[in-house]
């Protein structure tokens, strides 16, 4: 992802626009910020002034007179105290916007992200994602504080440094001017190199640690082959390359950065000097201006070798921003709904119609599926794995569009309900039950505000949860850890529960969990999984044929085709596939005849 | 101070460019002295009416001397400083790979590769910090810091100097702990941060449920409640930040005014002309940096001590499993025999092996089956000496494991193991990847034997495929059988092949174990596997369960005890039917 910085300029200066287009709600305080700026350059640029003043019109003629002079030292700490507060408040101001601008970049790709499909999940890794998120805004963070901020800060002193030059003695400030041009060829100079060089260290650099990282991931490998020898060339070689690579940077930041800054301030007193000099010959010249031309030099330099310091901190953010840019325009978005505003879900009924599916458009997954589950049925799916249980599932629950087929829910097709409507009357149990960080209540609740604390405890109740729940220290508000670790795996599964009997859904969609379970929660999760499907239309994925034996249809699969469709009595009448699992499942006594 | 004892060894070794890049520092402090000098100068010349062209073009040639014995100068103590620095992080690099290579897995259960791989790039990078920008502050602040109040004092005024110096430890004092308090805040910002990072990677891990209960919104407003925290903490260190200029600023105006009124004085007395005045200021705006950077320097070295301490622990963790003196320099070969009492891993109670007491002759093949977690990798594992510190021995060819060099008894061994691990290379690089200069013919015919040479072909670019994160994602089989491939090209005394044939379908199974088969006459292939088929032909099979042996003969003997064995052939072979449905 390094490649990034190939970006020609135009598209560079296009991400730098649109970035730029998120200072748009902050333009007051930016103003505001800008005319502090404004004011604190001008307190730094009058200074000098008031020092020249004192020197010519005082110092030297040894003259002192009390009032006057009392006025000018009162001025001159005036303006310095009056510089400090404002330049204080200047300083937070722009930093306050940039966290504030990091913040909304964040919120937007976050949102986004949240619109995206199962699809971009599936080929994009979490860690990438997080990355965008977090880190690559923190970049940028970095830039609006430091690079805009020196930027301006720096342009701004330039500007009023020449505008007090100008006022002093425009011939001098001219040739000073000539400086500009100077400085900018260095400038333009250093980019252009470093960007390649730094470009290179960065990409030594995750060469470097991407060959540790393996090597420490394979060393039983590279030690049972007995590599090691050869490992550890390898990786001095890289090590050799980062080094050179660092070497090349230090000297080209030694030849265009600071020294060569340096460099060209000492040319520019020696332009200042030798004018005042060669014009001494002729007339006199005030020495408070030559002051204050030295002054404003040594002034002038600074936000300069700033500057160029934090033109790699400018590209940095160019390509994290490129980066984040490219998922706000992500086209991978979930499913869209044909919405119909009113449809509600009344009785529960969901009819498959010849779908066909495929992840990657080339295989597919299901094949031509049709079956019917009337209001209140269970109907199950079992086939081994890969034969596309799961994908009826996503399908159903929306999680990926499909273009062959239909299904259909109360006879209205399945893409014409309102999204909220199949989400709050559709409850899903993965498989995988994910627990949050946080409270157990939490957990339950999720963020659907309209479930009362009444109703968690009913749910967990419900679901058999309640009474482990009230042996927990603090019962309810009992603390979750990050996928909730401290809690066996058959808890993790109840909890699990009650957050879907929380939204008591009409229509219920299990993936039966596989998990190794304690036999005595095993059946407390039967006994829920039971009563859950109650009155509700369930779709069940199950790995343990015992678990739906009452089921009123089930769908073998194989291969992405129903294969076998009955029930459980029909099905092992028929010594098909369903009869070999089933007795695979339930010991080993018939099974001896069936081979 | 104490980082820099530690790191005298490496002082010691480039004791040439320290020294150099030091001098050149301290010089170049000198030489910085001078601009502001002959401004003081040229402006008491213009001002007594004494300049004329031929001073003036001396003073001129004087700074662009001057200027240019800096330019150069400052180059080259960059280059002997950082670069120093630079070489010290690549030494230690390079020192804790050699470490890491000669590291046993237990050291690997203990230290995570995530804190390995921060100490190799953070701590580095802290003592390189050290050993670079740290000399160079130290060096720099206090060289600069000297030689320009000594200039202000010796050369214009050492009662002006005193005055001027006044307000400059207030601003030590106070960045310095603007500085704790930054620290602090800064450190809880970044713990906002983490916090956010967390929650992020959580709602992305946990996007189905999200996506399940319909709670994008409301997932999006906890994530905006959380950002809003980090903007809080964020605020609250720009708040001390954002003090540190202006208090810069201010301290120095003072001295500068300080400065003024006092060098006024002194002017008026004739103790002091208007140049030198106005070369003091200039030499004032020079101390600010000094002052700062010693404010830094102790942070720097705090940091950097820290890091060398942990590298340095890291360093030192003995090696565990070593060549005896005297050990047998020899490929062994022959028959194998475990008499092994007990083992546990180190740091565990648990046993994991007890009472294993087996014998395979040369070229032939032993299976090992039994439920997960019953100690079959273990038992390999101890023969490739991964681990040691079990009671019993393990003999090979008539002598025990651990009377060999290592490398000699692991240049007998072709090992596939349980996770097949393959390097982000080529197809071909990861089959040859105990010899890299094997001709092409020779991988072939490896990839060959373990039947991936068809697929590879299908790839796009052959044997030139890249494998790993970056490149073509492969079958779990696919990787399987370029493992075994990778094991077989060294033609191995004896194979092992732990449960690697687990995920390739059963007809290649049989394919492969045939070829083995005939390719492998006379040599020792050692297989174990969920699958019985894969060790159905073995002439021995084991049985571990808990540790233990509970059964053992050949497959049909096995058959007939009707005991655990028979069970799970029976239950395997239905479920091959169902897999194949029905």
């Amino acid at each position: 992802m390094d490649k990034m910085t190939s970006m020609s300029g135009k598209e560079q200066r296009k991400v730098l626009f649109r970035l730029m287009s998120y200072t748009k709600p902050h333009i007051k305080t930016i103003i505001i910020a800008f005319t502090l700026l404004l004011l604190a350059t001008l307190g730094d640029i009058y200074g000098p002034i008031i020092i020249q003043r004192f020197i010519d019109d005082y110092l030297t003629p040894h003259h002192f007179p009390y009032k006057p002079l009392v006025t000018l030292a009162s001025l001159y700490i005036g303006i310095q105290i009056f510089k400090v507060i404002i330049s204080y408040f200047q300083i937070f101001k722009f930093q306050e916007i940039a966290i504030k601008i990091i913040q909304q970049l964040r919120i937007d790709v976050y949102s986004k992200v949240q619109t995206l499909g199962m699809r971009y999940f599936d080929k994009t890794p979490a860690g990438s994602i997080v990355s965008r998120i977090t880190n690559d805004t923190e970049a940028i963070f970095d830039m609006f504080v430091n690079v805009m901020v020196t930027f301006i800060q720096g342009s701004f002193l330039l500007i009023g440094i020449f505008i007090a030059m100008f006022s002093l003695n425009a011939k001098l400030a001219l040739f000073c001017l000539c400086i500009l041009p100077l400085i900018f060829y260095v400038m333009v100079l250093y980019r252009k190199f470093s960007s390649v060089f730094y470009q290179e260290m960065r990409e030594r650099l995750s060469q470097l640690n991407a060959k540790l990282n393996e090597s420490l991931q394979g060393m039983p490998i590279i030690q049972v082959f007995r590599q090691e020898k050869r490992l550890r060339e390898e990786f001095a070689d890289i090590n050799a390359k980062h080094y050179n690579a660092g070497m090349r940077n230090i000297k080209i930041d030694g030849l265009l950065l600071r020294p060569a800054i340096d460099l060209i301030y000492v040319f520019a007193l020696m332009i200042v000097l030798s004018f005042f000099g060669i014009s001494s010959f002729n007339h006199t010249v005030e020495i408070g201006v030559l002051y204050a031309f030295v002054n404003y030099l040594d002034r002038f330099f600074e936000p300069v070798n700033q500057m160029m310091f934090r033109l790699s901190m400018f590209q940095q953010a160019i390509v994290a921003s490129s980066r984040i840019f490219r998922v706000m325009d992500e086209q991978e978005v979930a499913p869209i709904q044909q919405e119909q505003k009113q449809l509600k879900i009344v009785d529960g009924e969901i009819e498959f119609k010849n779908v066909s599916f495929s992840y990657d458009g080339k295989r597919e997954v299901l094949k031509n599926i049709s079956f019917v589950a009337r209001p209140g049925q269970t109907v199950a799916l079992v086939g081994h794995t890969g034969s596309g249980k799961s994908s009826i599932i996503n399908l159903m629950m929306r999680f990926y569009e499909f273009e062959k087929g239909e299904i259909f829910i109360d006879g209205k097709s399945i893409k014409e309900y309102p999204i909220s409507e199949l989400r709050t009357k559709m409850g899903l149990v993965l498989q995988d039950p994910f627990l949050f960080y946080g409270t157990i209540e939490d957990n339950i609740r999720l963020h659907n505000k309209s479930i009362t604390d009444k109703n968690i405890e009913e749910a967990a109740k419900f679901v058999q949860a309640h009474t482990f729940i009230e042996k927990m220290e603090d019962r309810y508000s009992h603390k979750v850890v990050e996928r909730g670790a401290t809690f066996s795996s058959g808890q993790r599964q109840l909890i699990a529960f009650a957050r879907t009997i929380a939204t008591d859904p009409k229509i219920l969609v299990l993936d039966e969990a596989t998990a190794n379970i304690d036999t005595e929660t095993e059946e407390l999760i039967q006994e829920a999984l039971e009563k859950m499907r109650r009155g509700r239309t369930t779709i069940a994925i199950a790995h343990r044929l015992s678990t739906i034996q009452d089921a009123d249809l089930i769908l073998v699969l194989h291969q992405g085709e129903v294969v076998e469709k009955g029930t459980h009595h029909e099905l092992i009448a028929k010594q098909g596939l369903y009869h070999k699992m089933y007795l695979l499942q339930n010991g080993m006594t018939e099974l001896e005849q069936s081979i | 101070m104490r980082v820099f004892i530690d790191l005298m060894w490496f002082f010691k070794q480039e004791k040439r460019p320290y020294i150099l890049g030091i001098s050149i520092l301290a010089f170049v402090a000198i030489l910085q002295l001078v601009p502001p000098k002959v401004v003081g100068y040229i402006v008491d010349e213009i001002k007594d009416n004494k300049l004329t062209p031929m001073l003036l073009a001396k003073w001129v040639i004087v700074l662009v001397i001057v200027a240019f014995a800096m330019y150069i100068l400052r180059y080259y103590w960059r280059i002997m400083i950082f670069g120093s620095s630079y070489k010290l992080a690549r030494v230690l690099r390079n020192r804790l790979f050699h470490h890491f290579t000669n590291m046993s897995p237990s050291f690997y259960q203990k230290n995570r590769v995530g804190d390995l791989m921060a100490h190799a790039t953070n701590d580095l990078q802290a003592i390189q910090g050290t050993a670079g920008s740290g000399v160079l502050t130290l060096v720099d602040s206090i060289m600069t810091g000297g030689s320009v109040m000594i200039a202000m004092a010796a050369t214009i005024s050492w009662k002006l100097t005193l005055i001027a110096l006044i307000p400059m430890p207030i601003m030590a004092i106070l960045t310095s702990y603007y500085g704790s308090i930054l620290h602090k805040r800064f450190h809880k910002a970044q713990e906002a941060f983490s916090n956010l990072n967390d929650k992020t990677q959580e709602s992305i891990n946990g996007i189905k449920v999200i996506k399940t209960f319909g709670q994008e919104k409301e997932d999006i407003a906890s994530f905006i409640k959380q950002s809003d925290d980090v903007v809080k903490k964020n605020i609250s260190v720009s708040r001390i930040d954002a003090l540190f200029d202006p208090t810069i600023s201010i301290i120095i105006a003072i001295s500068f005014f300080l400065s003024i009124i006092f060098g006024s004085k002194l002017v008026i007395n004739h103790e002091l002309t208007i140049g030198q005045l106005i070369s003091f200021t200039t030499y004032i705006g020079l101390l600010t940096w000094p002052m700062l950077a010693f404010g830094s320097i102790f942070n720097i070295m705090e940091r950097g001590r820290a890091s060398n301490d942990r590298v340095k622990r890291l360093l030192g963790e003995p090696v565990e499993i070593k060549d005896k003196p005297n050990a047998i320099n020899e490929t062994p070969s022959g028959s194998i025999t475990y008499s092994i009492k007990s083992f546990h891993y180190p740091n565990e109670e648990k046993e994991i092996l007890k009472d294993i007491y087996f014998s395979i002759n040369q070229g032939e093949t032993l299976g090992i089956v039994g439920k997960t977690g019953s100690g079959k990798t273990t038992l390999l594992k101890l023969f490739i000496r991964e681990f040691e510190g079990y009671s019993g021995k393990i003999e090979f060819g008539g002598h025990s494991i651990q009377d060999y060099k290592m490398d000699s008894l692991r240049s007998a061994i072709g090992y596939v193991p349980q996770d097949h691990f393959l390097f982000s290379a080529t197809v071909g690089e990861n089959i040859a990847f105990t010899n890299p200069s094997l001709p092409k013919v020779k991988i072939e015919d490896a990839a060959k034997l373990a039947h991936i040479h068809d697929d590879i072909i299908e790839f796009t670019d052959g044997y030139d495929t890249i494998v790993g994160e970056k490149g073509v994602s492969l079958s779990g089989g696919q990787k399987q059988r370029i493992s075994i491939a990778r094991a077989l090209i060294m033609n191995p005394e004896v194979l092992i092949l732990d449960d690697s044939l687990s995920a390739v379908d059963a007809k290649t199974e049989e394919s492969i174990l045939k070829s083995l088969k005939e390719e492998r006459s006379g040599k020792t292939t050692i297989i174990t596997a969920h699958r019985l088929s894969a060790i159905k032909h073995a002439n021995m099979i084991i049985v571990l369960d808990d540790g233990k042996i509970i059964e053992r003969g050949n497959h049909e003997e096995l058959i007939k005890k009707g005991g655990w064995y028979k069970e799970m052939y029976d239950r395997q072979q239905l479920e091959e039917l169902v897999e194949h449905g029905g």
